[in-house]
């Protein structure tokens, strides 16, 4: 039992280059994400349809959790957070699937998420105050707590990622041995709590500090 | 004295064991902390009901975090059972 990404194949043969199964399914959430874009925005009208009804109802609800932090910027930064949402959500649904694993169990795939939080939020800190706050910020409140502050905001991007990927793949450890010893009766529903319960909740918990991370970013 | 490189070998993967094992021991402290701030979500939900959806979603957040030091210790773990 070996948790984590299986290679598959080498990418044109290059051994740096691993094409792994986590890679696969993050493209079909990728491809079923874009699907679905098309699908929603074909007939688009005032009187929604079902389609359009429950996607605004989605989209309405990630407006909202950017608002509570960031009141009136809610519309400014849905396609960011919005597409965090919906990847790392459709990440979770499609690794309940049989043959099909959960891209989040990658720490490549979440630590990739991180660090565009991560230079997003540096980004609109850096355009919000300009460089010389910006700088200044790492020494605050005297000089010496310098490299404090420096290891402070690397450290921010290393807990987002592990926390997804911890918890992805605490719950499949968990799921895989029980596999073992019952794998009958057990499993079924510890699958709905593991990965859909839990897996929906640290969705919400990795856009919410998304969120609070760009919040911090843009108000100081 | 001349040790066999299998014995070295499993003196290796004992300790890493061992050492994964104890380093779970970290699980006791986000445990505590999540309770404590589901106790007191409670307790908040309890004196102002019309706020529950605020609270669970604040509370939520909170024990996200209180996790990270138990998320810490199970990666360390697993790096000493699967690299060792």
């Amino acid at each position: 039992m070996q948790p984590g990404p299986k290679v598959l194949a080498y990418f044109l043969g290059n051994e740096n280059l691993p094409i792994t199964d986590t890679l696969l399914v993050s493209w079909l959430a990728v491809i079923l994400l874009i699907i679905f874009a098309a699908l929603v925005k074909r007939r688009l009208k005032i009187v929604p349809g079902r389609l359009q009804a429950g996607t605004e109802i989605l989209l309405t609800f990630i407006v909202e959790q950017i608002e509570s932090m960031m009141p009136g910027a809610g519309r400014k930064f849905l396609p960011f957070i919005g597409t965090i949402f919906m990847f790392v959500g459709i990440a979770m649904i499609l690794g309940i699937i049989p043959g099909l694993v959960n891209p989040a169990g990658d720490i490549n795939a979440a630590l990739a998420m991180a660090l565009m939080v991560f230079f997003y939020s540096q980004y609109l800190a850096i355009k919000k105050n300009g460089v010389g706050v910006y700088i200044k910020g790492f020494f605050e409140p005297i000089f010496l707590m310098f490299p404090m502050n420096v290891l402070g905001e690397l450290a921010k991007p290393i807990s987002h990622s592990f926390r997804l990927f911890g918890n992805v793949i605490g719950g499949g450890i968990v799921i895989s041995l029980l596999y073992q010893f019952a794998p009958w009766l057990f499993p079924i529903p510890l699958h709905f709590w593991f990965d859909l319960f839990m897996g929906l909740v640290q969705v919400l918990i990795f856009g919410m500090i998304a969120i609070s991370y760009i919040s911090v970013a843009i108000s100081d | 004295m001349n040790l066999s490189p299998e014995l070295f070998d499993a003196i290796i993967k004992a300790g890493a064991y061992l050492g994964a094992g104890i380093g779970m021991i970290a699980g006791f402290g986000p445990g505590i902390g999540q309770g404590y701030a589901a106790g007191k979500g409670v307790e908040a939900v309890g004196r102002q009901p019309e706020a529950r959806a605020d609270i669970t979603a604040t509370m939520l957040l909170g024990q996200a975090v209180a996790e990270t030091t138990g998320i810490y210790s199970f990666i360390i773990a697993l790096i000493l059972i699967f690299r060792a």
